[in-house]
């Protein structure tokens, strides 16, 4: 008998942690609601009461102060449509609830690359015909973004951020090493991190470059002149381009010795490593300068486009955010409205890069003297010219995390030979592209 | 006869209408969505659009994972050295601390204190603690001369620092059950076996461990399914890095549902866990012959 109510209780305990993992499924599992009857043209303008519309987001403190400045000029600019910015720390998870059981938001804040994955489950609405129908042209977007929020020749979203690596250096920590340009390519990277590296005894005081984060590994790929993805969606690393930067990264890690694996972990913003001068070269994105020139004189830096390869290829990977709607909205009309005020407006969209310090995708804004003369800005707007989106492979993120940068953590530690990296590395993200593709 | 099968029954209807609400609850939130986790493992289910029955598709798949497998691994390492050094030092602070005197339950006080603090923002604290150049763990052992690892970022390290900090902050609360379980071992069992000449090893050998086995059958039982859901601390101190040696189960269930919109995979991979939780937790039962002694 006892042992019958400890056996119960042990099931029902673990059936309790499975419980877990199934919540916020009712059954709606028809593609979208009725509600779709989309695009009706708002007929009823004039009728004194402004449509509502919810916008969605994840940024809070600073970005949502950023958002509503952006709502509020919009909400200012006309009187038929009223957007209100509502923040949902855990959007994407509410999104999935909303997208099936109604109370879907009418405007998504959306990271790109989870385009491929979602529009294929057509829970986003196309844009091509609002598009044609306001004659506004994709050709003034950077078009990688554009790339990045198409699925089948139909465009979801248009592009609010852009955003890509460049490096970053210590002006001082070069020049006491006698360094007296920044690198440009990967010898002179490495002569410059070996020049600046200042090793006490067996603790590193100061690294010369950062290899902290092996998920840059497309980047570098670019750089050797290679592509993470062959065009029929395989793995395409394992050659010689993937040996040039396991081999560049070995010599500076192992031979060269210009870094310590884990040196920047759990460093915060107040103890950043390059910020404190114990980093001199360091790949970053635009969203760090603002803290960098927080730090004025203490900190005098500057920036440059990614070094080139051994071939003289350049590479840097673009990242950034875009403005969807869901089909699930009952505006769409009014939706399109305010993401078309927002990002295809020269004013608006650099009122917006102004406000939040970002780059806009729209690139008439960023013809203004506020980016082309800012000396911070400018490496990176050079940088965005050369730079390729990830992969629009669904599996690709899983591909990386799972597969890729494992297996070179394993490496860079002396676990594994670059050879058996790149072929594990292959083996395994082809199986987990496979695995991950998209199920329509 | 009859009055007293009456207030029975009277205190029966009492008896369901208290425990209705919490077996409706039960119902709605677990019994509910366990059965429909179930269902939905045969399905290709992900939450939006699709879910059509597919058969064993995805526990083929799952045989065949083998990143599901590596992570099985990883937290099966975990447990194995877990759950054991847990229920010895919590034991073993327990009785150092049972005892009536001054200062006592400050030192209670101290020990329980990690386990009040949230579990991201204690491992947010670790990472800095086991920072490899300015962490003072390893300023600590430099001052004896020894360069201590890149704790979380090497493969050698970063399981055995996540048993660390999951240790350091579960003693606590496990130690005040150990207490309680102390306390209530009565006197005379140890009078006597003093007065037989027992020594103090042997008292505990045969009184204090076999009295305290429900408390040590509860203790164990709960750290083995806690130490198989391991999420939160490995994921914030080492992101499931280096080299998926710290990646979990539960770490994977999520990444597949929620990011990879393949719910019922996901489904999938949490019976099996389950699964592995009641064998586990079955093997414990054996090993504490818990049957006569619970309750």
């Amino acid at each position: 008998m006892k042992k019958w109510i400890s056996l119960v209780a042990i099931a029902s305990i673990s059936t309790a942690a499975l419980a877990g993992c199934s919540g916020g499924s009712s059954g709606n599992d028809q593609t979208s609601p009725s509600s779709s009857a989309s695009a009706s043209p708002s007929a009823s303008k004039p009728s004194g009461k402004p449509v509502e519309l919810t916008f969605w987001g994840d940024w809070s403190g600073e970005g949502q102060k950023q958002f509503e400045t952006m709502v509020d000029a919009f909400n200012k600019s006309q009187d038929h449509i009223k957007v209100k910015y509502v923040l949902q720390q855990d959007m994407i998870t509410k999104f999935l609830t909303a997208a099936t059981s109604g109370g879907s938001p009418d405007i998504l804040f959306w990271d790109r690359w989870r385009t491929s994955l979602y529009a294929p489950k057509n829970v986003l609405h196309p844009l091509d015909e609002f598009l044609a129908k306001d004659s506004i042209s994709k050709d003034d977007f950077y078009g990688e973004a554009v790339k990045e929020l198409t699925y089948k020749d139909q465009l979801y979203g248009l592009p609010l951020t852009v955003d890509a690596r460049a490096l970053f250096y210590n002006k001082k920590l070069l020049a006491d090493a006698g360094v007296t340009a920044p690198p440009s390519n990967w010898q002179e990277l490495e002569d410059a991190a070996v020049k600046t590296t200042k090793w006490n005894g067996s603790k590193l005081q100061v690294a010369g470059f950062s290899l902290g984060d092996a998920g840059l590994f497309n980047m570098y790929l670019q750089q050797a002149g290679g592509t993470m993805l062959t065009d029929d969606g395989k793995t395409n690393f394992n050659n010689d381009k993937g040996k040039a930067v396991l081999d560049y990264w070995d010599r500076l890690l192992n031979q060269d010795k210009v870094y310590k694996i884990g040196f920047e972990q759990g460093l915060g913003e107040s103890t950043d490593a390059f910020a404190t001068g114990k980093l001199a070269m360091t790949y970053n994105g635009p969203w760090m300068l603002t803290t960098y020139k927080k730090y004025g004189k203490d900190l005098d830096f500057g920036v440059v486009p990614p070094p080139a390869g051994p071939n003289g290829d350049k590479g840097s990977v673009m990242g950034g955010f875009g403005l969807v709607i869901p089909e699930g909205s009952k505006h769409q009309q009014e939706a399109w409205e305010f993401i078309k005020w927002w990002t295809a407006n020269k004013d608006n969209a650099l009122l917006w890069a102004k406000t939040s310090l970002n780059i806009p995708g729209f690139k008439p804004a960023i013809e203004d003297p506020f980016f082309q003369d800012d000396p911070f800005w400018k490496p990176f707007l050079e940088t965005l010219e050369i730079a390729k989106i990830r992969p629009t492979h669904p599996g690709y993120s899983v591909l990386e995390g799972d597969a890729l940068i494992p297996n070179v953590q394993l490496f860079q530690q002396g676990k594994q030979s670059a050879e058996d990296t790149l072929k594990k590395a292959q083996q395994q993200g082809d199986k987990l592209l496979q695995d991950n593709a998209v199920a329509e | 006869m009859a009055s007293i099968s009456k207030l029975n029954r009277h205190q029966a209807r009492t008896a369901y209408v208290f425990i209705t609400p919490t077996i409706l609850l039960f119902l709605i939130f677990t019994v509910i969505p366990v059965v429909m986790a179930f269902y939905f493992s045969f399905t290709n289910y992900d939450v939006v659009k699709n879910r059509d029955w597919v058969n064993f598709d995805n526990y083929k798949r799952l045989f065949h994972d083998d990143l599901y497998w590596t992570t099985f691994k990883n937290v099966a390492y975990y447990t194995v050295i877990f759950v054991p050094l847990n229920i010895l030092l919590s034991l073993g602070i327990a009785m150092l601390l049972n005892f009536r005197r001054f200062g006592v339950r400050l030192f209670r006080t101290m020990n329980y204190m990690p386990t009040l603090t949230s579990a991201v923002a204690a491992a947010t604290v670790w990472v800095w603690l086991l920072h490899p150049e300015y962490g003072l763990v390893n300023t600590l052992l430099g001052y004896i001369g020894v360069t201590g690892p890149a704790w979380l970022a090497q493969t050698e390290t970063a399981m055995l620092s996540i048993i660390l900090v999951t240790l350091w902050q579960s003693i606590g609360s496990n130690m005040i059950i150990y207490i309680a379980g102390l306390q209530g071992v009565p006197d005379y069992l140890y009078e006597s076996a003093k007065l037989d000449g027992a020594n103090a090893l042997q008292r505990f050998r045969y009184i204090t461990w076999p009295q305290l086995r429900p408390t040590t059958f509860l203790v164990s039982t709960m750290s083995i399914i806690g130490a198989l859901q391991l999420f939160d601390q490995a994921f914030v101190l080492t992101q499931g890095g280096p080299g998926n040696v710290t990646k979990t189960p539960v770490y994977l269930i999520y990444q597949q549902g929620f990011n990879q919109l393949q719910m019922g995979y996901a489904s999938a991979q949490a019976f099996v866990l389950a699964l592995a939780i009641l064998i586990f937790s079955l093997i414990n039962m054996r090993v504490n012959k818990s049957e006569e002694s619970v309750v």
